[in-house]
């Protein structure tokens, strides 16, 4: 049976679970002219925030997820991972094989979702908390009948959060290890940045805004460079300077073990929740 | 560092590139580095200062001094002075041995100046105005976040906004290798890594909440994200942040 192609620029887009990434996808998308609000649905049914969250950057809020699946080309599920599979089941019906279906869920397999579903048509994304902010790293894995314009229909809708990347499933534990938890240990990070510049007597507010700043400067040298970090890191220590001597500090702690630890323990624990 | 400077005000239209000058004397990919983005490259630095109402000291730090006492005579009062270099005192740089006036504003920027996400902090000199505090800080807004501090503080500054960047590096190297340890191919988990860290730092600059804030809100319990902060606290992590910013500061001390 051949697959009917999602019109590109024409697709109506479906949210089941009207939480906070679907709001981020749906503003990004706006926002990046990727979609009008026009062409984007919810479901809230008794939380009058999350209504109000969507009616007011003018997406259509309806009545049930079932009027949401009937309206929308691409249909995205977004409620928390631990009731995917019953809103699958519930929708199935619905879910034909000319409607491309994806799941944010954290920790949900592809095969799983497929299988609840009753076909091959669906795109797995993790995306991460920064789609808050236009900045998600995301990573998609592609069904068995999700052909290469859904693909693409998928890389620019999240394009427009932040970078998209593609990937077998099977990396996802790793993934969500990585990117998935990963903002977390930069929070620290940048609070230990700040609190270092208390010690070295700055004033609080200074160094949380230099610590934050910092951060994202030295990041975006690192994804607009197109050097290695560690050639970045070369680039700035100059012999006897001062920034050596904070590598060293770091080198003799252990500071990249710990932070490969921290990837490594969520990535396991990820594969324990699964 | 003047490249940088140079290329923001441009981008951003704070000015003209008709309106900025350089000298480079010998070295041609210097000159052509200007040339292409359409500044003037003058032949010395005395028809720079001649011609500059604001004249930036982007020399190394071990050469600033030389170079701001052989300009002296051209340095009048009605010239904004500046320096942007790493270690160099405001007291040091308007004292009669040097300029001989206090119209300096002194700007630690750092590397990400490069990518227009630079991390600066100013000090005024005794004779910098509001007005003059307000044009550097335009400047310095075109390359990335301008901060004002007094002069006492720049060597915590250099520790921590000036070195910093160098700890982050260390920070995306290793979430790669975290990621590769873990299964993921090289590319991805550093294209990963990286994006991660930008992501993370977007939050705590847009999102106005404290970083304990932001861990609070992604820690689901019993989850992947505090299974990974466990980790970094048993080892000390912060601590260890904190010592690198504590040894660079001290560091930055010691050079001056």
């Amino acid at each position: 049976m051949e697959i009917i192609p999602i019109p590109t620029d024409s697709y109506t887009l479906g949210f089941i679970g009207a939480g906070k990434m679907a709001e981020s996808i749906a503003k990004g998308a706006i926002r990046s002219g990727v979609l009008p609000p026009s062409r984007i649905r919810t479901a809230a049914h008794s939380n009058l925030s999350r209504r109000d969250a969507f009616e007011s950057i003018g997406v259509t809020v309806l009545s049930s997820n079932e009027d949401v699946v009937r309206e929308s080309n691409v249909v995205v599920f977004s409620v928390k991972p631990q009731l995917v599979k019953d809103v699958v089941l519930k929708l199935k019906p619905l879910l034909t094989k000319n409607k491309l279906l994806v799941s944010v869920a954290a920790g949900i397999k592809l095969k799983d979702l497929q299988e609840w579903a009753g076909h091959e048509r669906f795109i797995r994304v993790m995306p991460n908390t920064p789609a808050a902010v236009g900045e998600a790293a995301s990573v998609m894995s592609l069904g068995g009948a999700a052909t290469e314009e859904d693909a693409n229909l998928i890389s620019q809708l999240f394009g427009s959060i932040g970078k998209i990347w593609k990937a077998d499933d099977k990396y996802f534990d790793a993934i969500t290890g990585l990117s998935g938890s990963g903002p977390a240990y930069i929070y620290l990070a940048i609070e230990a940045l700040a609190d270092g510049g208390v010690a070295a007597g700055l004033p609080r507010d200074l160094a949380l805004s230099l610590a934050s700043q910092t951060v994202l400067g030295a990041a975006s040298m690192a994804t607009q460079s197109g050097k290695h970090p560690g050639q970045l890191k070369d680039d700035v220590t100059s012999p006897g300077g001062t920034t050596i001597a904070g590598v060293h500090e770091l080198e003799k702690a252990g500071f990249r073990g710990t932070l490969m630890n921290a990837v490594v323990a969520a990535a396991k624990r990820s594969r324990e929740l699964s």
